[in-house]
């Protein structure tokens, strides 16, 4: 035990439960589950890395999209208010709660554009064998802010608040929602299409 | 390290003195600190795991309080007068209005799993010293861990409702104190479940496993 470890490579760890493995070969689409505790460790798609770049690039047109056009108008007694997708973020500022505004804006705007820019960042190089500076701790710090991006988890909030003015006002949905709509199906396909061990080994190979 | 040997699990990576980094799950000897792939710091375990989980819990468990009691969302209108709605208030009124499925998803991302969410961390912090049913432990962090986001509508709908209902002097809607407690009571959950290392129910079972071999050895672990 007291020996220094012997490192039969490549080697793997749950991250879960610690049980340790000797990484066997996987083919294209295959995933290993641990054995002890049922996490997955790790999967491979098939064209992992061009299909994570093509959805990633999509999921920025869709993004670009839900900023620029109108996401929710509302219609009551001759009146009308319209909003755009930050109008959440400056709303709350405005009646005196910047912290929470600036929260709102960091789980539905600020997380995804470090996500998308970060990938398109780290991706689109590697296609030419490069690896542009700084490229390992952008990819670090998007893996961290993954938890924070809720974009889902605000489309469930929109649909909960048209429920909930539908009596009061007239609601129409903007071209933005749809964007929006499209920006979370690419982004989530896209997060778990990529395959942390070929990235790192791609970036590990590519020339800076 | 050697104090600690027994307390890992034979099988386990980190008896054997090797880190999974957690950015780039490499896996290479604890001693070289720094993940020769990503750089990232390399640790056996997440450092003081236990400490922050507890401390974060606690954290939310005081602001589940004023969450709950202080207003999320208040409406002045003129013609129905002003309004102050807390996250219950809310889950009622959409009941008595016939919105059943509203009620219901706002009631359960709203109250049942923050509390469900508090009560698991708690769990998984004795699990992480009993070592028992490391299994089905590990599976509830793992749903902890991803339930936990989803609490966050509410927040998201005050927000929405304050950009979007600006109708002058028909109604005016601003948030309450109540949105922010509960935002950090979301916020503080979910740092607690990221912050807690599963490995350590683990490490936890082995030593009972140990424990309960070597019982009769005076050489044994304890
Ligand atoms: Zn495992
Ligand atoms: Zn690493």
């Amino acid at each position: 035990m007291d020996s220094a470890p012997i490192l039969p490579s490549p080697t793997l760890a749950c991250h879960d439960c610690d049980a340790l493995y000797t990484a066997p070969a996987v083919a294209e689409g295959e995933k290993i589950i641990c054995a002890r505790c049922g996490a997955r460790l790790f999967a491979r798609w098939p064209n992992a890395l061009q299909r994570a770049t093509a959805l990633v690039c999509a999921s920025a047109w869709f993004f670009v999209l839900a900023n620029i056009f109108p996401f929710l108008s509302l219609q009551a007694e001759y009146r009308e208010s319209g909003m755009v997708l930050g109008g959440t973020v400056s709303g709350l500022e405005e009646h005196g709660f910047p912290l929470l505004g600036a929260l709102v804006g960091v789980f539905m705007l600020g997380a995804p554009t470090l996500i998308i820019g970060g990938l398109l960042y780290v991706l689109v190089p590697l296609f030419h064998h490069r690896r542009l500076p700084g490229a390992g701790r952008l990819y670090r710090a998007i893996l961290e802010a993954r938890r924070w991006n809720m974009v889902e988890v605000y489309l469930l909030g929109v649909l909960v608040s048209l429920l909930k003015l539908g009596k009061l006002a007239t609601l129409s949905l903007g071209t933005s929602f749809w964007a929006f709509v499209g920006l979370i199906v690419c982004l989530t396909a896209a997060l778990s299409a990529i395959d942390h061990r070929e990235l790192w080994s791609k970036m590990e190979g590519a020339s800076r | 390290m050697t104090a600690s040997k027994t307390a890992f699990d034979p099988a386990s990576a980190a008896a054997r003195g090797l880190a999974h980094c957690h950015f780039c799950a490499q896996v290479q000897p604890v001693a070289h600190a720094h993940c020769a792939r990503c750089h990232a710091a390399l640790h056996l375990r997440k450092p003081h795991s236990l400490q922050r989980t507890l401390a974060l819990t606690l954290g939310a468990m005081l602001l589940y309080l004023p969450a709950n009691l202080l207003p999320v969302l208040n409406v002045e209108s003129s013609v129905k007068g002003n309004q102050q709605n807390t996250i219950l208030s809310g889950v009622i009124q959409f009941w008595q209005d016939g919105d059943y499925p509203v009620a219901l998803i706002i009631f359960t991302a709203s109250i049942v799993i923050p509390i469900a969410k508090i009560i698991s961390i708690l769990i998984l912090c004795r699990a992480a010293q009993t070592g028992r049913r490391p299994s089905a432990m590990t599976r509830l962090h793992r749903i902890t861990d991803f339930v936990g986001r989803w609490s966050m509508v509410d927040v998201f709908v005050v927000a929405i409702l304050v950009g979007v209902v600006q109708l002058g002097t028909v109604m005016t809607v601003t948030p309450g104190g109540g949105a922010f407690a509960f935002a950090a009571v979301v916020i503080l959950t979910m740092l607690a479940a990221h912050s807690f290392d599963p490995r350590l129910i683990w490490d936890a079972a082995a030593r009972r496993l140990n424990t309960a071999s070597h019982r009769n050895r005076p050489d044994g672990a304890a």
